[in-house]
């Protein structure tokens, strides 16, 4: 019972705090924005983590996401629902032509061709000096506008990347929630058990995959029309690590996991943002995440209220339902 | 492209594919035996450039030692990673991953305020160049193919001449088969991820002449070695042998012609294609 009125409740707080940022001041609003945007490449991950594939180049998606918004808007004048879309569009045909051949790998395999999709993606920004000005940066993207009033204000952008995630993220929840989340989930714990019921795991394994991929592009997109400036390294291996360790930190199990994780490593690091502190910090999160806690930080609510009752603190934990 | 800077490209892929082989190997051996990916094994490529630099530039002592120190010191390193990263991590080869990936982005992070944040450079040990059927080759780049060709050489005759390498290839055929039969795969396990480190320091220990050094210096090298082994065939000997060859020489080659990014960018195309109709690579196993 009281579970049922505690997720809501929590829901409505956590958006309620997220409307009074901008009162702190615009270097909130920044840190915030990228929070959001943080939140929503995690949580795009899901799906194919979910399918059991270990996905270590999401970053590639966001690039092209990134860059395609933020070309259309800049020489086509196109309108930011549109690029965004189009940005995200993009993306998903890129994932589609590298994930068809590579879905056909399992386990390990596929995760080494991912790490090359990130390499991949970063040399041609870096090289395709002509459509993206390459190494020296892509400047002069146009501020979002929406249904053609230009959001100039941080504050309005920040609003924009907030309402942008949730929508996306209910989209992702309901996926998950329904019979196609399911199958994926099927596929992740079995898959041969799943392919043996009839389960064409090659098709729905690309679907997930394409379904991150989309959502991936429409955080690149969002990130470049806030940010303003693109620059091929800021794709890199690191940004793809980070997105995996958020779904890890925060756990895996449950549909909050990887926003906890995003949230938690993105506020806790913001201190060292930049240098080479952060990824040291990101680094021993992770270790010791996997080492102490493989729930994820999601399950040590559960794992302290166990010790509180003197159960043992490895029973296993219901998880949340919501 | 003349003949003669034909036959200089293949010799400079020879030697470039000699330290792919030198990555791949350890990687393929600990995937045959543990079924995981090693993304730690760029970072302690860099970690052996590093030795290198520190002992034999810094501390002036002979290249040799130095060598041998990176080869030892790292080892060491991998039998303790085995010891409490790979054996504590239960549920699955998904977390000990994440966990590898994660120790390799502590190691090359923790390099910048560690090492400093300018490039490093080493000084030549072989200066001058060699005359190769009139082509010039620095004695640098050639002196890798002997060196490489040794580790290698010795690599095999342990894994196929002696006990400790019979354990391997029994744990790599039924784990559970060789633990019944008194293979201590523990041990046997800290023995394959020391040997795969030594084999990465050995390849940035001889790279480290000739390319700068800097915290990131092992993430190309990585990638590489992963095309490789996927190429080769995961758990495949041979199969790392020839595919590193092959990527050196594409490399040398096609960077020649074309430039470095293309020759990356052809390597990957070639990966994703051969992906399409044999997804176990060419000498590979059902994953």
């Amino acid at each position: 019972m009281l579970r049922r009125i505690a997720t809501p409740a929590l829901l409505v707080v956590v958006l309620g705090l997220a409307v009074l940022v901008p009162w702190l001041g615009d270097y909130y609003v920044h840190v915030f924005a990228l929070v959001f945007i943080n939140v929503l490449l995690a949580a795009s991950l899901r799906p194919s983590l979910t399918c059991g594939q270990l996905n270590i180049g999401h970053s590639a998606f966001m690039c092209v996401g990134a860059y395609a918004s933020a070309l259309l808007a800049k020489h086509f004048a196109v309108p930011f629902e549109l690029s965004l879309l189009s940005g995200a569009l993009l993306a998903t045909v890129v994932g589609l032509a590298v994930g068809y051949p590579s879905l056909r790998l399992r386990g390990v395999y596929f995760a080494m061709v991912t790490v090359a999709f990130v390499e991949v993606v970063r040399l041609v920004a870096a090289i395709w000096v002509s459509l993206t000005r390459g190494n020296s940066g892509l400047s002069g993207i146009p501020k979002p506008n929406l249904l053609g009033m230009i959001l100039t204000t941080k504050a309005s952008q920040y609003y924009l990347i907030v309402f942008v995630t949730v929508v996306a993220l209910v989209i992702l929840w309901k996926l998950e929630r329904s019979r196609l989340g399911l199958t994926w989930k099927s596929i992740g714990m079995a898959d041969h058990l799943a392919q043996s019921l009839g389960v064409n795991i090659a098709n729905y394994k690309l679907l997930a995959f394409m379904v991150g991929c989309f959502f991936a592009g429409v955080a690149g997109a969002l990130y470049a029309h806030f940010i303003r400036f693109l620059f091929p390294p800021e794709f890199g291996f690191l940004v793809a690590t980070n997105i995996l360790v958020y779904n890890f930190v925060g756990g895996r199990d449950h549909f909050v996991g990887p926003i906890v994780g995003a949230v938690f490593l993105s506020l806790l690091s913001e201190p060292f943002r930049g240098s080479a502190y952060e990824t040291i910090f990101f680094s021993i999160a992770m270790l010791l995440t996997i080492l102490f806690l493989p729930g994820g930080l999601i399950t040590l609510p559960g794992k302290l209220a166990g010790l509180r009752w003197g159960r043992a603190a490895s029973a296993p934990t219901p998880s949340p339902t919501g | 492209m003349t003949a003669a800077l034909l036959l200089q490209s293949t010799i400079i892929g020879v030697s470039i594919g000699s330290i792919y082989i030198l990555m791949a190997l350890g990687l393929t051996l600990m995937f045959g035996m543990m079924h995981i990916i090693n993304f730690a094994h760029g970072a302690v490529y860099m970690l052996g450039a590093f030795v290198i630099y520190y002992v034999f530039f810094q501390w002036g002592a002979p290249y040799f030692v130095a060598f041998l120190l990176a080869m030892v010191l790292l080892g060491v390193f991998g039998f303790l990673v085995e010891r409490t990263v790979y054996r504590p991590i239960k549920g699955g080869i998904e977390p000990t991953l994440v966990a590898l990936l994660a120790l390799t982005t502590f190691l090359q992070a923790a390099g910048y305020p560690v090492f400093g944040q300018l490039d490093k450079h080493v000084p030549p040990v072989f200066r001058g160049t060699r005359d190769i059927l009139g082509v010039m080759i620095s004695s640098e780049r050639l002196m890798i193919i002997p060196v490489a060709g040794v580790l290698v050489v010795g690599l095999y005759l342990f894994i196929n001449k002696t006990r400790l390498g019979a354990a391997m290839r029994a744990i790599e055929q039924d784990k559970e088969a060789a633990a019944l039969q008194g293979v201590n795969v523990h041990v046997v396990n800290g023995l394959a991820f020391a040997i795969g480190f030594a084999l990465a320091a050995a390849a940035g220990a001889l790279m480290a002449p000739i390319f700068k050094l800097d915290p990131m210096m092992g993430e190309q090298p990585l990638l590489k070695a992963f095309i490789i082994i996927i190429l080769g065939g995961l758990g495949s000997i041979p199969g790392a042998i020839l595919g590193g060859l092959m990527l050196g020489l594409i490399d040398s080659i096609v960077a020649t012609a074309l430039g470095a990014e293309p020759a990356f960018l052809l390597s990957f195309v070639f990966i994703i294609v051969l992906l399409l109709f044999k997804p176990t690579g060419l000498f590979g196993h059902a994953p």
